[in-house]
């Protein structure tokens, strides 16, 4: 099959309603989900901001375990406690290349990025972008692709949530799907003060909880393991049909290449994933929570493909299999929900595929919530007050903050209406867009000092063009073959990460050399010097004139 | 009468207008004036993010350098004006939700006036901001004199 092929099937396959899933209100699942929403409240509440005088004396720091927890929390959506194990078991080997480009991305960002990133010091990822190539423009496209990159996740979640939302509480999708994104707002809106870092670890305990439960329980119910089920699933691997376990069967090896390396990359570019290294203590610790972080991930990321497998057998046993009949078989909505599904089809009972429901609208509330507050700080913080009125006064900025939360949260719901793709592909969207426009600017911007304004302009451009057209061809108006195979919208990056690396750099060397004290800036990020805690690249750069030694 | 007036500000410059009268009173009764910025953790969290909500909540604030910046040169103006009439100041930050904030500095500092300005805002936009003049007025039981921006014009 080729690449169109696979896109044709996996959009044919993406009818909305899992017909297998039981739809119905149930009285202690949603009790689970209530409950679950009121603890993150009340741990906000426990741990707000105490209001005390001359804060910048000592406080208490964030530990490496914490901080770990936190992104682990921050990166896992519902794309990753749903999507990944949906993708595996409607696409079999294909859906490995998420498993991989979703973790392998972390070494990239650990060698790479995450200390250098915490020595540079600024608030937000477009703040980067504008102060490293000194443009208001290039901070503008940064925002842009930030509340971009924000839209095209949180439809991958309220498409998650809705799904969930309609086992736990019956109703309809649209209901759900509004309900649901309703929560979140309004969760925002009170979680200003809340305890940011104690939540999200709050979260990443529910959401990985409830995801080993379904794997051990799922696999003991079943036979299918004991005590090791992200291994003992390979056994099932030759009673599953090919469709399943053969590689390339589903889609091509460049398909398969594409989008690990789209992901791959597209980590290392995410804002919502590189704001939590600026905040940390120091590099050290920037290095440390990004090991704990992937440690954190990799507990879920082995599982999903065994409750992949489970669901897959228990759904070829149901009466809506096989799984892959030509006919029917298993719809885009219950590849989605087939942690959910396994559970339901292992005939557990109701208050236990609630606490595994739970924990998908854990992971998908928490990954909304970052993503909304970067894109929000992407228009308060780096279009409003940076470019259009550097008076703002703070209400202002909580204003303008608010109405960005409530008119995204609006378009997302009524784009996750109707979806034009899976949970997880539609994430892998998002971050081929960070690969392509985010990482070539992050990475070229720390590690070579000579790159410029208009050679970040034209790479950032080049590359938005690219990612618009693929996704146009792609899933709304195909228009090029010829583009379709070049840049799968999924792997778009694959060829369009090093063909803006090229158009950065050609144009950063015919132009005009970056002034000096960029430069040193850029220098100050590699320094061998261990940082004091308040210094941050720029202060050192505009202090002192002598050139720290590369390392 | 008064040895201790509290004068909030976020730079703004309905605050801003509020700072004549509160010097001239204090000058009157030879109070210290106290100058107040609350760093909101509102307008952090949408505008920075939530990480860095959490970086004031570790006492971080000198990693901060533009907010700090914003803080001192707002308690900077309500100093500059006492100095120039010769009234004692004191300059604080704190952060937190600006009603409360005010609310705990008045008990810390033990002031016996708050001096602010009021956008004197109606309709939607006090729907959506609120007053803080107007909550700061429920929350205390000392005097407070909210001086309406657009009166002073």
């Amino acid at each position: 099959m080729n690449v169109d092929a696979v896109n044709a099937a996996l959009l044919q396959s993406n009818e909305l309603l899992p017909e297998a899933l039981d739809i119905s209100f149930k009285p202690i699942p949603a009790v689970l989900v209530i409950a679950m929403l009121a603890l993150f409240l009340v741990v906000g509440y426990l741990f707000k901001v105490a209001d005390t005088e001359g804060m910048w004396v000592a406080g208490r720091s964030i530990g490496n375990v914490e901080n770990g927890m936190a992104i682990g929390a921050n990166w896992m959506s519902a794309a990753s406690f749903l999507g990944l194990a949906g993708l595996v078991a409607l696409s079999g080997f294909y859906g490995l290349a998420f498993i991989i480009g979703w973790t392998a991305g972390y070494f990239v960002l650990l060698i790479f990025l995450a200390a250098q990133m915490r020595r540079f010091g600024k608030y937000t990822a477009p703040d980067f972008v504008g102060d490293r190539f000194n443009s208001d423009t290039a901070r503008a496209l940064g925002a842009l692709t930030t509340i971009l990159i924000g839209f095209v996740y949180s439809v991958g979640q309220a498409r998650g949530m809705g799904l969930v939302g309609l086992y736990v509480f019956g109703t309809d999708y649209a209901t759900m799907v509004l309900i649901m994104m309703a929560i979140t707002v309004a969760y925002l809106t009170l979680s200003g003060m809340m305890g940011a870092t104690k939540n999200m670890a709050v979260q990443y305990v529910i959401l990985i909880v409830a995801f080993l439960a379904a794997v051990y329980v799922v696999g003991l119910t079943g036979g299918y393991s004991t005590v090791l089920p992200q291994i003992e699933y390979g056994a099932l691997i030759n009673d599953l049909n090919s469709e399943f376990s053969e590689p390339f069967a589903n889609s091509s090896f460049f398909l398969w290449i594409a989008t690990a390396f789209s992901l791959v990359f597209g980590t290392c570019g995410l804002p919502h994933v590189l704001v939590r290294f600026y905040t940390v203590e120091n590099e050290k610790v920037a290095r440390q929570s990004t090991v704990w972080g992937l440690f954190f991930i990799m507990i879920l990321y082995w599982g999903a493909p065994a409750l992949a497998a489970f669901g897959v057998d228990l759904y070829d046993a149901s009466q809506y299999g096989p799984t892959y009949a030509a006919e029917g078989g298993m719809s885009g909505g219950e590849g989605d929900l087939i942690v959910v599904l396994a559970a339901q089809l292992s005939s557990l009972p109701t208050w236990f595929v609630g606490l595994v429901a739970a924990g998908g609208i854990a992971a998908a509330i928490a990954t909304t919530a970052g993503l909304f507050i970067t894109a929000s700080s992407a228009v308060s913080h780096d279009i409003y007050t940076n470019i259009i009125n550097p008076d703002a006064t703070q209400r202002e900025q909580v204003l303008v903050g608010r109405a960005t939360i409530v008119v995204l949260g609006a378009i997302v719901s009524v784009t996750a209406l109707d979806p034009p793709a899976l949970v997880g592909e539609l994430v892998a969207l998002a971050f081929s867009l960070a690969a392509i426009v985010l990482f070539p600017m992050f990475f070229l911007g720390l590690w070579w000092e000579n790159t410029n304004r208009q050679g970040a302009l034209a790479g950032m451009i080049v590359g938005l063009t690219i990612w618009v057209a693929a996704v146009v061809n792609d899933l709304i108006v195909p228009f090029s073959d010829l583009y379709g195979q070049v840049f799968p919208a999924i792997g778009a990056a694959l060829v369009g990460t090093p063909l803006v690396f090229a158009i950065t750099i050609a144009v950063s060397k015919a132009t005009e050399e970056p002034p000096e004290e960029t430069k040193r800036m850029v220098r100050q990020c590699h320094s061998p010097e261990p940082m004091s805690r308040q210094e941050s690249a720029e202060d050192v750069a505009t202090d002192g004139g002598e050139t720290p030694a590369d390392d | 009468m008064y040895d201790d007036i509290l004068v909030p500000t976020d730079g703004s410059d309905t605050a801003e207008a509020a700072v004549d009268r509160a010097v001239d009173l204090a000058a009157k009764y030879d109070a210290t004036v106290h100058a107040l910025y609350v760093i909101d953790v509102d307008a952090v969290n949408y505008s920075l993010g939530t990480e860095q909500v959490d970086r004031i909540r570790q006492g971080h604030l000198d990693d901060m350098p533009e907010v700090k910046q914003g803080a001192d040169d707002a308690t900077g103006y309500v100093a500059d004006a006492a100095a120039a009439a010769g009234v004692p100041t004191e300059e604080h930050i704190r952060a937190g939700q600006p009603a409360l904030a005010i609310r705990d500095a008045i008990d810390e500092i033990g002031a016996d006036l708050v001096v602010m300005g009021s956008h004197g805002r109606s309709g939607i936009s006090r729907a959506l901001l609120g007053s803080v003049a107007e909550k700061v007025l429920r929350k205390t039981k000392i005097p407070v004199l909210v001086v309406d921006a657009r009166g002073e014009e």
